[in-house]
């Protein structure tokens, strides 16, 4: 099927995520994050969910995800990171992802919360912390990107 | 509150996969400073966000399932200054942030897998150094504890 384009303009996309935000805290006064939904998926399979929800949030990003590629027409088995695969071979980008994945799962659980916990929900709650946060995890990963760029000679 | 979690999380994917967010590519080109819709996304979600919440708050809006509407607010700590620069980190590394990473597996991509694979295990590898009690989850801050002793820097906002 190829019903929708590859790419929704960000007008489009950008609102409706927002009316997303405003509607969870309009619905339970609740952030709308993803690291909180990792860490309540694990919680869930423990038996020990405090907001079982989340873990219902974390399949529906995937099974939302799945719908809207197969309506792009893109639903298809790839590695995902072709451009990464040019650079290094597949057992180093499996170690570099991987390494990516654990810092990351690391930082937002510090941090309390990631780019849509912070980036997203915690600003448009007006939370300071959450500003700081932004402002930190953008700077530093356009800095690090930037680094990465220089490293492998401009190839990522 | 779990079928509109589900509801919420597959628009929420479905957003995400049609705003290119799922791919590689567009999320390493944004922080190359080179696709600059990324940031569009983010800027016009906050944009429309801002001001609903705003109102409803100023309206003393009653949420259906948690009472008075009160989002969480906190003062930036050094926690938060050194878990998201150590995020931003793993973010630029992957190219991927959690929910994107996730949609990006949804849509195909094998090596997402990778990616949210070792998100669980850096979450969990924070949770046991917070607690050293090697139960994990168990005592933390995710509303997971038995007895609710307020965790220095760790306030209701902090559980997104």
């Amino acid at each position: 099927m190829d019903l929708l384009p590859d790419r929704v303009a960000w007008y489009v996309v950008g609102p409706l995520l927002g009316l997303l935000v405003a509607g969870m805290f309009a619905l339970a006064n609740k952030p709308l994050g993803a690291s909180g939904s990792y860490v309540q998926t694990i919680a869930a399979l423990r038996r020990r969910a405090s907001e079982p929800w989340r873990a219902w949030y974390f399949a529906g990003i995937f099974i939302g995800a799945v719908a809207a590629s197969a309506l792009q027409g893109r639903l298809q088995l790839r590695t995902g990171y072709e451009l990464m695969l040019d650079v290094w071979p597949l057992p180093a980008t499996v170690v570099v992802l991987a390494a990516g994945g654990v810092v990351m799962g690391y930082g937002a659980r510090m941090a309390g919360g990631c780019t849509s916990g912070h980036g997203l929900c915690g600003t448009s709650a007006r939370s300071a912390a959450s500003f700081a946060a932004t402002a930190t995890f953008m700077a530093v990963a356009i800095g690090v990107t930037f680094v990465l760029h220089w490293l492998t000679g401009g190839r990522l | 509150m779990r079928l509109i979690g589900l509801l919420f999380g597959i628009a929420f994917g479905f957003l995400l996969a049609l705003g290119g967010l799922n791919e590689y590519e567009v999320i390493h080109n944004m922080l190359l400073l080179e696709d600059f819709a990324p940031y569009l996304i983010m800027a016009s979600a906050v944009a429309v966000a801002a001001p609903v919440v705003w109102l409803l708050e100023r309206r003393r809006w009653s949420t259906p399932f948690a009472g008075a509407l009160r989002p969480g607010r906190s003062r930036p700590e050094r926690h938060h200054l050194a878990g998201s620069a150590i995020f931003g980190t793993g973010w630029a590394v992957a190219g991927t942030c959690p929910a994107p990473a996730l949609a990006m597996t949804g849509s195909g991509a094998l090596l997402g897998v990778v990616v949210v694979g070792g998100m669980f295990a850096g979450l969990m590898a924070r949770d046991y150094l917070e607690t050293r009690t090697g139960e994990g989850l168990a005592d933390l801050d995710l509303g997971m504890r038995i007895a609710p002793k307020p965790r220095v820097g760790m306030a209701e906002m902090d559980r997104v």
